[in-house]
């Protein structure tokens, strides 16, 4: 072959160049991943699932699940959320301030519902019971110079973060997905369809193992236009003995089996259903910030 | 058919040969802007391949600066972890002490009080002999854990047990610890139970 060497070096080239960039660097950014620390917390993420949910990960592989469901969270933004405390004691300062953050507010976006916190605090009169504003979706840069502003005025504030997106605002997670998500997943299921909902904060989502597996049996049982196939074969009907199953599933009437028989699942449907509630990719990390007002609920109560 | 038969094939062409030439110059340019812009859009998204850089986020500097760094939720964890390290080991990470080392914090009225000075004192001189927590009798002995301590942290750590485990009591600030610290002066003596009930809360 005429330049058959050089041939050779470029295809050499071309392949090894690929096997660097999506073999090489991947293994070499991700590939020491560990247990890593909660944020703001001694607790380490994530942690090892109990044996049957880790049963249930090669149950999910087996019948496919990741085929229509996904276990990954975009996130496509950040917002922040500006929360007063305390006025202090100087008001005039402090109602200074509010007029100052409104002008903040207003300048970067007119329609600000935000605003109508600062015009029931300025009609605030000696005797009427306060309500501190928050202040909702406004960008980081605003949100620090306006907790300046109010501890300069002798008052409190506290920021917090929350991711924004799609996915965020349908419920299906509080942050993106992260690579030690998947630390102890094997193999590692991300998926790529969505013919149904994000899986991977279903076990913080729905936590009834229960419920899990009546909507395996049969999805239309607790989702009225579910258009998941009931997977029945993970369970069986039986004759009720002396006395009925405690694994027995609660159906409605109209998936229920005839009278004197009961459903109940096969280890795999537990197994399955225990995985699922191990799925909880919920909590702040170094590398997927935010702190929700939720979790303001342990903050310490005002001083007496 | 058979006229082209007899025909004979007019003679070909020579096979054609690949020629070398020289490159376009617009080739060249273009890759080079397209390398240029390449190059410009990674230093903006890429983060650099820092494995804690996801996308939203463009740099390990913007993910950063969205790291939560006040607030109470920040104070009450540092003051957890703190706890957790310098307390926990005798009145245990639920509060909830261990018989024959520590008495409960968790819903222990010295820790609920209305002021928070008499706690304050606690970790800072230590204490000794009979004390009376919800009800029970201790006689234990408790070194001044507090003292070495930072005012901010030992504040921190105040705040926590007095907000956690349903205690639901308020802020202990690193002023009511300084304040304490002052009314102490250099030389701590432990305090016994009765002492600490003498003081004004």
């Amino acid at each position: 072959m005429k330049n058959g060497f050089l041939v050779f070096v470029a295809a050499f080239v071309v392949l090894g160049g690929s096997w660097c960039a999506f073999v090489l660097a991947p293994e070499l950014q991700l590939g020491g991943a560990k247990q890593t620390s909660v944020l703001n917390s001694s607790d380490v993420y994530p942690v090892q699932r109990p044996g049957d949910a880790t049963l249930g990960l090669q149950v999910y592989r087996a019948n496919g699940c990741a085929a229509c469901h996904t276990e990954q969270i975009q996130q496509s933004g950040m917002a922040c959320d500006l929360v007063v405390t305390s006025m202090g004691k100087n008001r005039a300062a402090f109602m200074q301030a509010m007029g100052e953050i409104g002008d903040l507010i207003y300048k970067n976006n007119p329609k600000d519902e935000n605003l109508e916190d600062i015009v029931t605090m300025n009609k605030w009169k000696p005797g009427d019971p306060v309500r501190l504003p928050v202040f909702q979706n406004i960008t980081k840069e605003i949100a620090a110079a306006a907790s300046d502003k109010i501890t300069t005025a002798g008052g409190k504030a506290e920021i917090h973060i929350n991711a924004t997106g799609a996915d965020i605002s349908r419920g299906w997670g509080l942050r993106h997905s992260v690579a030690e998500d998947f630390l102890y997943d094997y193999p590692v299921q991300p998926g790529s369809l969505r013919a149904g909902p994000d899986l991977a904060g279903v076990g913080a989502r729905l936590p009834d193992a229960n419920w899990q597996l009546l909507h395996l049996y049969a999805p239309r049982s607790v989702v009225k236009d579910s258009v998941m196939p009931p997977f029945r074969f993970l369970f069986e009907i039986q004759k009720i003995g002396e006395v009925p199953s405690p694994d027995a599933l609660n159906l409605p009437e109209e998936f229920a089996p005839p009278a004197g028989y009961e459903i109940v699942p096969k280890p795999e449907a537990k197994e399955l259903a225990a995985y699922l509630l191990s799925l909880r990719a919920d909590v702040p990390l170094y590398d997927a910030p935010f702190t929700s007002l939720a979790a303001s609920t342990n903050a310490p109560a005002k001083k007496p | 058919m058979s006229d082209e038969k007899k025909s004979c094939p007019a003679p070909s062409k020579a096979e054609p040969q690949a020629e070398r030439s020289h490159l376009p110059m617009w080739i060249l340019a273009l890759t080079l802007v397209l390398l240029y812009l390449g190059a410009v859009y990674f230093d903006h998204h890429g983060g650099w391949f820092d494995k804690e850089v996801y996308a939203p986020y463009a740099s390990a500097d913007e993910l950063d600066s969205y790291q939560p760094k006040s607030g109470a939720a920040a104070a009450l964890a540092h003051g957890r972890q703190i706890y957790e390290q310098v307390c926990g080991l005798c009145h245990g990470v639920d509060g909830l002490g261990k018989p024959g080392q520590a008495p409960p914090l968790a819903g222990s009225e010295w820790v609920m009080a209305k002021g928070v000075q008499r706690l304050a004192h606690i970790p800072l001189t230590g204490l000794t002999g009979d004390v009376k927590v919800k009800g029970n009798d201790w006689n234990m002995s408790m070194a001044a854990m507090g003292a070495a301590l930072p005012d901010a942290d030992l504040a921190a750590v105040l705040t926590y047990i007095r907000s956690s485990w349903g205690n639901g009591m308020g802020e202990v600030t690193a002023d009511d610890v300084k304040a304490a610290r002052t009314a102490i002066g250099a030389h701590p003596q432990p305090l016994s139970g009765e002492q600490l009930a003498k003081m004004p809360e």
